[in-house]
């Protein structure tokens, strides 16, 4: 058990709500940041649960991510400006999450102007005159305002290079097989 | 009496995933009895309505009938009064392209209106030659009668305002204004498509000639709604379309009009969708409208008091949950509406509206808000812990990535 994704694969994964926070997954995310008491989640409490020893170490691909695209659209209130979703992670059912904002919180650490990141909420937000991009940690990544295609996408592939790094990479084996 | 809101819940099979809907204002859930009520028809009796003489046939006819009469209980109208259309915007439409206007005549509306309420007006000014007038409202959304005095005269043939805003959920005086307008010989149209799923609405206390509101904002099927006309006025108000029952009698070179809710009906009506609406309105009522708004304002008093604790949120309307309805738009400094609705949706489920809310004039002119707002709203299904979460999470979004 190395990293919150390995503890979270033993939750129940009810995102129950009775500790506080909106998902078993962010309740970690906040125990990991010191935020939240592991006692107040009833599964831990009975002892269904083992003791965390976690840890981090960012990770590293050899392979690059490929983008599935959800949609690309006008954008509903600036018709002129577009919209567009990818995933960086195709059939990205997996609930463990693919980037690990708390390690990008750790690396970037709100050292580059206009990014900002949520590592609670698993949410990174990047604004540029090009368009505004939220990346998530799930894998997917949404610009808004995009000045036309070709710039949104250009800003698309510069926030998932950017948050390299932080790739969960036994998600991404696992959701290989 | 306090609402069982967990008996209610289990109603709603939508919610059952953990998904917090935060978007009635938009539109609402359907309840268990509504869906088995709409498939009953097409299971059972599914015919025409108002047209065969077989058995089934009268049924169907009786059911539509039946569904009327409970959407007319609803408002405290006559069954007679109630014309079932498409939604609340075909209802402003038909009044629109219904009523005899005379050149040079005048048209009063707010500046508070959803585009249904407010284009249809632009255009009529604009084919028949009127001047519209438009009410302003101050910061908040308040109108006062006597914003509305300084508007209506005697020329004045309409005054078109709504009952509750869909973004900052004020509540216009409509009594005062109906009596403003009646002496001035004006008619009154009122947008009841956020008031009658919320609240107990009253036509002969309103005293209006039009309200019109939709089906699926109130636990019905969507594709149906209402306009309630009153009862003396129907003769001067010509239908949207005609056709297939709608008339008495047709020659070669004439045709003869019904009188009644037919003649506004031409061609096969929605009928599971009105029989959905009719049962929607009685499980509003079974619930009772008072309990649903009591409902509303403590989650709205929840609400308003956790959104003032949030760092960089600038709520629009009233601060005070008497004041308004359970629909509450804001936004956080510097964020778009919509990347706050997506992060609230993927961190938590949470389904808020993003945008313009339909009612451009609004955002622009009074909120300063050109980019929209973001707008949470509660109806009855809605429980304290959807509230919570919805706080939390958008305090973690206000601190985090604000």
């Amino acid at each position: 058990m190395k990293t919150l994704y390995d503890y979270y694969r033993l939750f129940p994964h009810t995102d129950c709500g009775y500790c506080g926070s909106t998902s078993c997954l962010t309740m970690l995310r906040r125990y990991c940041l010191g935020k939240s008491d592991l006692n107040s989640c009833i599964y831990f409490k009975s002892g269904e649960l083992p003791s965390p020893k976690i840890s981090y170490s960012p990770p590293h691909l050899k392979e690059p991510p490929t983008e599935k695209i959800s949609y690309i659209r006008p954008c509903p209130s600036e018709p002129t400006k577009v919209t567009i979703e990818v995933n960086v992670l195709p059939q990205t059912h997996s609930p463990y999450g693919y980037f690990d904002m708390i390690t990008a919180d750790s690396i970037f650490d709100r050292q580059i102007p206009n990014l900002k990141i949520s590592p609670s909420l698993g949410i990174v937000r990047i604004e540029s005159e090009a368009g505004d991009v939220m990346v998530f940690s799930e894998g997917k990544v949404i610009i808004r305002r995009g000045a036309d295609e070709k710039r949104a996408f250009w800003e698309i592939s510069r926030a998932v290079r950017l948050l390299w790094a932080t790739v969960n990479r036994k998600i991404r084996a696992e959701s290989a097989h | 009496m306090m609402l069982d809101i967990n008996k209610i819940r289990e109603d709603f099979t939508f919610l059952r995933s953990g998904r917090i809907y935060l978007d009635s204002t938009a539109t609402s859930l359907t309840p268990e009895p509504v869906l088995k009520k709409v498939l009953e028809y097409y299971r059972e009796y599914r015919a025409n309505v108002g047209r065969g003489i077989y058995n089934t046939a009268q049924t169907a006819t009786s059911a539509y009938e039946n569904a009327r009469a409970e959407v007319a209980k609803l408002i405290n109208a006559k069954p007679e009064e109630i014309i079932f259309v498409r939604n609340t915007t075909e209802a402003t439409n038909l009044v629109a392209n219904g009523l005899k206007f005379q050149e040079g005549e005048k048209i009063v509306t707010t500046i508070l209106e959803h585009h249904s309420n407010y284009i249809v007006w632009l255009r009529v000014k604009n084919t028949k030659k009127l001047e519209l007038s438009v009410v302003q409202s101050d910061r908040e959304g308040h109108l006062s009668p006597s914003d509305f005095a300084a508007h209506i005269d005697r020329r004045t043939k309409l005054v078109a305002v709504t009952h509750t805003s869909n973004v900052l959920g004020v509540r216009p005086p409509i009594k005062e204004i109906v009596k403003l307008a009646h002496e001035q010989g004006s008619l009154v149209l009122v947008d009841g498509a956020q008031s009658v799923p919320h609240t107990k609405v009253d036509v002969k206390e309103l005293g209006c000639d039009f309200l019109a509101f939709s089906g699926h904002k109130m636990c019905g099927p969507t594709g149906v709604g209402a306009l309630y006309i009153k009862e003396d006025l129907q003769a001067s108000v010509e239908p949207l379309c005609i056709g297939g029952g709608s008339i008495d009698d047709v020659g070669i070179d004439y045709y003869r009009l019904r009188g009644g809710p037919n003649k506004y009906e031409a061609g096969t009506p929605p009928i599971a969708e009105a029989i959905g609406m009719g049962a929607a309105a009685t499980y509003l009522m079974n619930i009772g409208m008072d309990n649903i708004e009591d409902h509303e304002r403590k989650l709205t008093r929840r609400m308003l008091q956790g959104l003032a604790n949030i760092e960089g949120i600038s709520l629009y309307g009233p601060k005070d949950a008497e004041k308004r309805a359970g629909i509450i738009s804001f936004n956080l400094k510097g964020m778009n509406p919509h990347d706050v609705a997506v992060a609230l949706d993927t961190t938590s489920g949470v389904m808020v509206r993003s945008g313009h809310h339909c009612a451009l004039p609004l955002h622009k002119h009074v909120l300063n808000a050109p980019n929209g707002s973001v707008r949470a709203s509660v109806y009855l299904y809605n429980n304290y812990d959807d509230v919570d979460v919805f706080l939390d999470t958008l305090a973690e979004i206000s601190k985090t990535l604000m």
